[in-house]
């Protein structure tokens, strides 16, 4: 079955990244596809490239990479969640003249439109919220 | 049949009673994260009408120290059993 993820939820201060990708672990290792990961609302802090994590806990930002990576799945950030907390790509910063930026591939900007596309596209949307 | 996902238990939140109203009498509920505390026997006469297609997800029973702990209506399923409980529903809804 094609899967999407749906996250909501910040790193490290909720739960729901963490259960998001021991979710998505499984479900590959059960033969289905991970096409997406949609970060929503305060979930869209999972792709902040420069996240530094003790090298003694879970580096979330690398293991959505992996994701990409390993299996093509897709990391898509709402670019209206992202943009007002000061998650923007280079071409956004540049847009509204910030110097340097907080977002890069794999991760994506992108509208809300593509999670009501995915929702209908992939055969499961599972949501981790908050 | 939607599987239903509730990561909030009963003692903190009472988010519980809407996904109850909105459960069909054949969808299922799955307690994760900090909503496995209502599998416990002390809380889970709040979902009495449910029992039979009430799961709790194992691993987080087990990060909080509450495996084995589980009143012996619930099913325990793991991050596997998640996805085939995924598998065997139409969609999904979380409720937090």
């Amino acid at each position: 079955m094609r899967y999407a993820l749906l996250v909501q939820g910040a790193p490290y201060s909720s739960q729901a990244s963490h259960s998001a990708l021991r979710f998505a672990s499984a479900l590959l290792v059960r033969g289905h596809r991970l096409e997406c990961v949609f970060f929503y609302h305060e979930g869209v802090y999972n792709a902040a490239r420069l996240a530094a994590p003790p090298q003694d806990e879970p580096h979330l930002y690398d293991a959505w990479c992996a994701l990409n990576a390993e299996h093509g799945t897709q990391l898509q950030v709402c670019i209206a969640a992202a943009l007002r907390r000061g998650m923007l790509d280079e071409r956004e910063a540049s847009r509204h003249g910030k110097h340097g930026h907080s977002v890069e591939p794999p991760f994506e900007l992108t509208g809300l439109g593509q999670l009501i596309d995915l929702g209908q596209s992939v055969d499961r949307l599972v949501t981790f919220a908050p | 049949m939607i599987l239903h996902i509730l990561n909030r238990p009963p003692s903190s939140s009472l988010v519980y009673r809407e996904a109850l109203a909105a459960m069909s009498d054949t969808d299922r509920l799955l307690l994760v994260e900090d909503g496995v505390l209502g599998a416990l026997t002390s809380q889970v006469r709040h979902f009495q009408q449910v029992e039979g297609r009430l799961f709790a997800l194992r691993e987080d029973l087990h990060a909080r120290g509450l495996e084995g702990q589980c009143d012996a209506s619930v099913q325990v399923v793991d991050v596997d059993g998640f996805v085939t409980l995924t598998e065997e529903a139409n969609k999904t809804v979380s409720w937090f």
